[in-house]
């Protein structure tokens, strides 16, 4: 998958990222909306709240609680994907949930609920941290309180070496994929799952390079918010 | 030291002052004594204190706000007022019939129906219980005429203006009167060419209030127009 | 999946559409026959057989088409397959909350499926592979991302338009029994367009947002083929419609439907 130059099947060298598009505010009913193209990935993220608890008694006295529901369009895979929910929509709703928990400032909206929804339109490889970058520009839209901004992408292995952002391909065809999400700002790491065989060297190589290239979605989501806010002209 | 220039923009996440020994300003906070910002928003720089203009955000209710309600429910003793925040409010019927309010002889709907609008003030809240309003006030009361229009929350500051420079603008270009709530619904009255023309205006506060020639885009877009 | 909430709109609202609709006016400046502004993008979703992201006005939607092989109908042995989805995401309005898709949902595809099926517009006898056994399953997957009124129009629109643009692998069968595989268009014989109204008093008014369809008393979506024929209907709202009314809004919507055919043929013409 990665020839003698050292070029990966899509062009790419080892720690280059995908092509990446952001446009924040792109659902017009939700309080905050943001659409991203990674590599070909197609994916919505809109939040709806703080808004009041339905049915009350799920609230909590003292923060808000977030509900988190990632979803792929039947029309989003190589093969029709019928449209009830899966382990895995419910599984990365959920890794997905604790990421923005750690940086939304639950405590400024007691007894709310805070609903974010993704859906793909079109998948591909780490489809779950591109949702995290936009589910972070869709609550930054909404002006919900957030410690800082999360962006999402995953490193892997193929043909024994650390590359930075699988496609589809290398992560069906690869030794291993670690999807890791990240505040720039706080540098913490807040969603990390990985599936493979890592050495210590290879992980924590792994990882850096994965800050690497969060750092780099970072400039990229920052820029599509100050163009929604700010307009792209500087001005004094 | 570092500290944030006026006027910079920010977004979440972004270092604001890296030695900050006060109380975390609203829409910051504090970890050690580094100052982070929580929003989208602009900086602006009072005396030595750090201010973050919001640009987007949910209206929290402030005891004595002038809100901007629509009635969505009742029950036999108050109203559920839906005032675009996170809580929905509550307008007692005791506010509105006075003390020998009764259940049985007074009728909710004879004052206020589901759908109507009414201009209100909130007399309690403290976000462990949904927010209290009163029309018990000159000028608060059931909304008759106009057409509503929202604008975030955050924005209501830029629309009425330096002591109510920028309302005052609208009203005269457009002869038409605001009624602005503070959480982000404006009623705007007058004749029907003014409604259309104010309703543009508040769009491009919407679109713009980032701007420093705020003022001048709003004059221009008026007087172009009238 | 959904289930919707009905909104509660301003009385002053209300009190204002009424009395522009004396004067032929909406709250949108529109006049009552007029469609919002209707965007069509084709070919938004590569992985898909077809697409197409359709808005109308704030109302947006989009359709993948999927072309699988599967088993026909013992009843169709002769026919491929037409499936026909629609789900209202959950972040296309405030008032959806998520669940298994409610009847609204399904009345959309119902009435999208009846549209597609009933102008003939995809010829389902040329999509057999061995008559009885395995033919090629039409899927037409409707995404309601933002609602604003008329749904019905949205995802029919984006539905067409995802179909008219849809390519797949055929397999053809050779003589000495093996398959060549071949990228063809998806064969289709008209472009049937829906056309939604509703009534509020004795005012018609075509391609209503939502503001307008919560104070409806009846709703009418009619679907015409080519020729102009009427090819599906379903009424909606729970108030009765006249004769008069009914056989005007028919008039007005066929008039409608040919503005809009000549708008699908110039997006795929371009596509």
């Amino acid at each position: 998958m990665i020839d003698e130059n050292g070029i990966r099947l899509d062009g790419r060298r080892w720690d280059e990222l995908r092509p990446i598009r952001i446009e924040v505010g792109v659902i017009k009913n939700a309080d905050g909306s943001a659409y991203i193209e990674f590599g070909k990935n197609k994916i919505i993220a809109a939040v709806y709240g703080p808004r009041e608890a339905h049915p009350k008694h799920i609230a909590l006295p003292d923060r808000a609680i977030v509900r988190c529901r990632y979803h792929m369009a039947p029309f989003s895979t190589e093969e029709r994907k019928p449209p009830q929910p899966t382990r895995r929509e419910i599984e990365i709703s959920l890794v997905l949930r604790r990421a923005m928990e750690s940086a939304i400032f639950l405590e400024e909206y007691p007894r709310s609920i805070i609903d974010v929804y993704v859906e793909v339109l079109q998948s591909d490889g780490g489809s779950r941290c591109a949702s995290i970058t936009a589910v972070s520009a869709a609550l930054a839209d909404s002006g919900i309180s957030m410690r800082d901004l999360i962006v999402g992408c995953a490193v892997g292995k193929i043909d024994g070496q650390i590359v930075l952002d699988l496609s589809d391909y290398e992560d069906k065809e690869g030794e291993g994929d670690m999807p890791v999400a990240y505040m720039p700002n706080l540098d913490k790491i807040v969603l990390l799952q990985f599936d493979g065989i890592f050495t210590e060297e290879e992980f924590k190589k792994a990882i850096d390079l994965a800050i690497l290239g969060n750092k780099r979605v970072y400039e990229i989501l920052k820029k599509a918010l100050i163009e929604k806010y700010f307009g792209t002209v500087e001005e004094k | 030291m570092y500290m944030v220039l006026v006027r910079t923009r920010v977004l979440p996440g972004d270092l604001l002052h890296d030695s900050y020994t006060g109380i975390a300003p609203p829409n910051t906070y504090k970890l050690g004594n580094k100052l982070f910002s929580l929003k989208v928003g602009l900086v602006e720089i009072d005396g030595k204190d750090v201010k973050l203009i919001p640009l987007a955000g949910p209206y929290i209710p402030r005891v004595n706000d002038f809100v901007i309600g629509k009635i969505i429910d009742f029950d036999a003793f108050s109203w559920d007022v839906d005032i675009n925040s996170i809580y929905t409010a509550h307008l007692p019927a005791q506010d509105v019939f006075g003390r020998e309010f009764s259940s049985q002889t007074h009728s909710l709907t004879s004052q206020f129906k589901v759908g109507d609008m009414l201009a209100a003030k909130i007399i309690a809240f403290d976000r462990t219980k949904d927010p209290v309003l009163t029309v018990r006030e000159h000028g608060l009361g059931k909304i008759v005429h106009g057409e509503p229009i929202k604008l975030s929350p955050s924005k209501i500051p830029r629309l009425i203006g330096k002591k109510g420079s920028m309302a005052k603008i609208i009203e005269t270009k457009t002869k038409t009167k605001l009624i602005i709530g503070q959480n982000g619904i404006i009623v705007v009255q007058g004749p029907s060419e003014g409604i259309v023309l104010a309703a543009r205006a508040i769009h491009l506060i919407e679109e713009k209030a980032h701007m420093p020639s705020l003022t001048n885009m709003i004059n221009e877009l008026l007087t172009k127009e009238v | 999946m959904s289930i919707k909430k009905s909104p509660i709109i301003e009385n002053l609202r209300k009190m204002q559409m009424i009395e522009l609709l004396s004067k032929e006016r909406r709250l949108d400046g529109r006049s009552l026959t007029d469609f919002r502004p209707i965007n069509i993008k084709v070919g938004v979703i590569q992985k898909s057989n077809g697409s197409a992201e359709v808005s109308v006005g704030n109302t947006k939607a989009v359709a993948g088409v999927k072309i699988e092989t599967g088993t026909p109908f013992p009843d169709t042995p002769d026919q491929g397959l037409l499936v026909v989805n629609a789900e209202f995401l959950p972040f296309s309005s405030a008032l959806i909350e998520p669940g298994p898709p409610d009847e609204d949902a399904i009345e959309v595809s119902r009435v999208v499926d009846r549209g597609i099926r009933e102008s003939q517009m995809i010829d389902l006898k040329s999509l057999v592979i061995e008559p009885g056994k395995l033919v090629y399953c039409v899927f037409v997957d409707i995404s309601i991302l933002n609602m604003d009124g008329n749904i019905f129009d949205a995802a029919f629109l984006a539905a067409v338009s995802a179909l008219l643009t849809t390519t797949f692998d055929k397999k053809i069968a050779k003589e000495d029994g093996s398959f060549e595989v071949q990228k063809c268009r998806l064969p289709t014989r008209c472009i049937p367009i829906s056309i939604t109204s509703i009534t509020i008093g004795d005012a018609i008014l075509v391609d209503p947002t939502e503001e307008e369809e919560s104070v409806q008393d009846s709703r009418l979506t009619l679907t015409f083929n080519d020729q102009g024929f009427l090819c599906a209907g379903q009424k909606g709202g729970s108030t009765g419609i006249s004769k008069e009314q009914l056989f005007k809004i028919v008039e007005i919507s066929k008039a409608k439907a040919e503005e809009l055919r000549s708008l699908v043929k110039k997006v795929i013409e371009n596509a």
